[in-house]
């Protein structure tokens, strides 16, 4: 078997097909033209670079593109949110269907999700942008917070429409037109992401190492009895939440509600922390 | 120099070589390993995966050309890719100058731990 044969089968295995797979063996042949007696190296070890320096690029891209996707969705969102003549979660009219709980509890949660995993996602991408490779579980872990993001962020969007749409007889006619527009525009940053996100997935790092936890991204930002203890953290956000909440209710003159409000975002978090966690990446062991 | 030492800088080597005139593939290992006095022993094959991840970090750009008969895929230097070389430059000099200051310079001072109270050298 020749080594352009070698490349090629040794390029499909690890990921690599299609336009990629030819451009690289052409240049490679061209190589081979010029020196035919050129150490090109070993077919695997040449393959195996491929996909771990492209798959590294291309997760760390995958996160910056879907922050600057999430950012506009959230600044949109945030122009419906508070351009709205009366709080759009705040209560239901009488007579609106099921869908308006539906779209309030979902546009209520997912956002904040979308936020979390998104800047997880930069903030690792950030701390690895001078890294030729990193290692497959912590691509994997860049990737799944920006896919995390995106869904979470196209579901806000979602619920935004499905709330415009319900509260179409009761509020102002220019909301609603607003509304959809800024809806539409974020979901289409956020599906504009998608193929960065599938061309990282399709293409991933196979390079040995550890994912890390949340403590890589924000651990220098925090005090050093914390290090190494997630849910000490993870318990430590969720009374902050709590105790801002309640603050803030308290300063619309509605404590009690405020209080509410703020234990069930803060058990919110924690069922965040406890479900999705792992799967992102906050506390070892990731992606095994 | 150590071939180990200079592939940890093969991304700045690469915008170098490069930086004089768009080349493919070949010339650029050719010149790396010129400018390099055959220092740079490295699998040919190696530098291929470093000049595409430079092309989808925005430092290189590339497109098909045609030389001496033969399709050939040519790289260039972007905007981006020249300001990173510029600022890869900088550092390395700077480096270059605190390494070489520490290096080259005599024992001008005597370390506290060899040196006698009255600040000659320890004798054995």
């Amino acid at each position: 078997m020749s080594y352009r044969e070698n490349l090629h089968r040794e390029l499909t295995d690890v990921g690599i097909t299609g336009r990629l797979r030819a451009r690289i063996l052409e240049e490679i042949d061209d190589h081979l033209q010029c020196a035919p007696d050129a150490d090109l190296g070993d077919p695997q070890l040449i393959a195996r670079r491929f996909a771990d320096e492209l798959g590294t690029t291309r997760a760390r891209r995958a996160a910056l593109t879907a922050f600057a996707a999430l950012a506009l969705a959230g600044l949109l969102f945030a122009v419906a949110f508070l351009s709205s003549p009366q709080p759009v979660f705040a209560g239901s009219p009488a007579g609106v269907r099921w869908t308006f709980r539906l779209a309030g509890a979902v546009g209520a949660i997912a956002p904040q999700v979308a936020f979390v995993a998104g800047v997880l996602a930069v903030l690792r991408a950030l701390r690895r942008r001078t890294t030729t490779i990193v290692a497959a579980a912590e691509a994997r872990v860049i990737l799944r917070r920006a896919t995390v993001g995106v869904t979470m962020g196209v579901a806000s969007m979602v619920s935004l429409v499905a709330l415009a749409l319900e509260l179409h007889p009761y509020l102002a006619g220019w909301w609603v037109t607003l509304t959809l527009v800024c809806a539409g525009v974020g979901g289409l940053a956020l599906l504009a992401t998608v193929p960065a996100l599938l061309a990282a997935r399709r293409l991933p790092s196979r390079a040995e190492g550890p994912a890390g936890d949340m403590f890589d991204d924000i651990g220098a930002w925090l005090p050093q009895g914390l290090e190494g203890r997630p849910w000490r953290l993870a318990l430590i956000v969720a009374a902050g939440i709590f105790v801002l909440m309640s603050a803030a209710g308290w300063m619309a003159s509605d404590g009690y509600d405020g209080m509410l409000r703020g234990l069930a975002d803060g058990l919110l978090c924690l069922l965040g922390f406890a479900t999705l966690g792992r799967y992102l990446g906050l506390w070892s062991p990731v992606g095994r | 120099m150590r071939s180990e030492a200079l592939k940890g800088h093969l991304d700045v080597l690469i915008l170098a070589v490069v930086a004089d005139r768009p080349r493919h593939g070949y010339a650029i290992i050719e010149d790396l390993k010129q400018r390099s006095g055959g220092s740079l022993d490295l699998p040919e094959g190696t530098v291929y995966p470093a000049l595409h991840r430079l092309e989808a970090a925005g430092f290189l750009s590339s497109a098909w050309g045609t030389e001496t008969g033969r399709r050939r895929r040519v790289y260039e230097l972007t905007r981006r890719g020249r300001r990173e070389l510029g600022v890869r430059r900088s550092e390395w000099r700077a480096f270059s100058r605190a390494v070489e200051a520490v290096l080259g310079s005599r024992m001008t001072q005597v370390p506290s731990v060899l040196a006698t109270p009255d600040g000659g050298p320890r004798r054995a």
